[in-house]
């Protein structure tokens, strides 16, 4: 296969795992805050109700994370270490806000 | 925090359904609507609206780029480069958000809100494609096939330096204000970086989701995120974007641009009112 070629398979690949990926954590999220939310309407907030709308709004907060993450493992196993680095440099910055989250937490 | 009811979250609920397909009608995230919205109207504090509009962008991003994965339309190898500035300038904005005043915040996005309704009012649209299908794209730049022409197009990316600058600004602009920013990123790509707007569009709500989460993660620290209000904002922008993009597709949207246009005119002139207190 020509470079090109290759990169062109690759990028087909990064799309379909990507993919994959946003699509489960949509679907995931989705119906915590569905079931969440109704639950809270019906019986009030607190115990299973709030826990589920909390851990909807983690997973919708995790999934672009979970896609930098893949992300990073197709490039580095495509040998790809310029973009590698690049994505890696992203993830820092994300884990840079949720340590910026824990001061601010810790202020309260 | 605001105390939440059944009645709040139906209001959240429509509001989300509302923005989400103007959004979707406009070709923007609703953000620019929400936001005001929940703090002018319903008068959460900015933070509280900002976090919940910010919630209700990463979805719309993750829906809409799932939809679109594995058409080569989303350019990824750009939008990871662009997210190291928009990620950077989001991680910035969301810091700074925490330490300057409300009035300091409705101010700027009144400044926003003024540039978004010009953009709007005024959207470049260059076509920047190669037709040739042999052309190198370039490390950065892409190909994809046109449904308009029937065609497989090939674009290179030109001023990447405006391209970072552009982003970066877009990701700080972005948490500090609640909205996802596509609208400053977007017609800079088209007019000065060379990718079709399709392409920018695409690549841009792809983007967003991580700049937004960037943002989300610290006001979610600072307990400025009520997960009940940000699960009906979310459901409701989820359902007003899907109509939106049904309805979409027949609707000309150009009385429809004047009409928001106008409208963050007025979002302008009142937080304008407000901050300037």
């Amino acid at each position: 296969m020509t470079p090109n070629g290759r990169r062109q398979a690759g990028a087909e690949r990064l799309e379909r795992v990507v993919g994959a990926v946003l699509r489960a954590g949509v679907a995931a999220s989705s119906l915590c805050l569905i079931v969440g939310l109704l639950w809270t309407i019906a019986a009030g907030s607190g115990g299973i109700p709030s826990s589920l709308l909390q851990i909807g709004i983690v997973v919708l907060l995790g999934t672009p994370a979970a896609r930098v993450v893949v992300s990073i493992a197709e490039y580095v196993a495509e040998r790809d270490w310029r973009f590698a680095t690049l994505t890696v440099i992203v993830l820092l910055e994300l884990l840079a806000s949720a340590v910026a989250a824990l001061v601010f937490n810790r202020r309260l | 925090m605001p105390l939440v009811t059944p009645a709040l979250a139906a209001i959240i609920f429509t509001a989300g359904a509302v923005s989400g397909t103007l959004g979707a009608l406009l070709g923007l995230g609703g953000g620019v609507f929400l936001v005001p919205f929940l703090n002018l109207v319903v008068g959460f504090p900015f933070g509280v609206a900002a976090a919940i509009s910010l919630t209700t962008v990463i979805a719309t991003s993750s829906t809409v780029s799932a939809g679109r994965a594995g058409r080569q339309l989303i350019n990824m190898r750009l939008g990871m480069l662009l997210e190291v500035a928009t990620a950077g300038g989001s991680f910035l904005g969301g810091i700074t958000a925490q330490l300057v005043a409300q009035s300091v915040l409705q101010r700027l996005f009144g400044i926003v809100a003024v540039v978004v309704a010009i953009i709007m009012l005024t959207r470049l649209r260059r076509r920047n494609v190669i037709l040739d299908p042999a052309a190198d794209p370039g490390v950065l730049g892409g190909r994809y096939y046109e449904d308009e022409s029937g065609t497989t197009v090939t674009y290179r990316v030109k001023r990447l330096p405006v391209a970072l600058g552009a982003s970066f600004i877009a990701g700080n602009v972005s948490s500090l204000l609640g909205i996802g920013g596509g609208i400053i990123k977007v017609p800079i790509l088209n007019a000065w970086c060379g990718i079709p707007l399709r392409a920018a569009a695409a690549t841009s709500a792809f983007m967003i989701g991580v700049t937004a989460t960037a943002g989300a993660i610290i006001y979610y620290g600072h307990g400025q995120l009520e997960p009940t209000l940000a699960a009906a904002a979310v459901l409701g922008v989820q359902l007003g974007s899907w109509g939106g993009m049904r309805f979409g597709a027949s609707a000309s949207a150009k009385w429809l641009k004047i009409l928001m246009a106008a409208v963050l005119f007025i979002v302008s002139a009142m937080m304008f009112a407000r901050g300037g207190r």
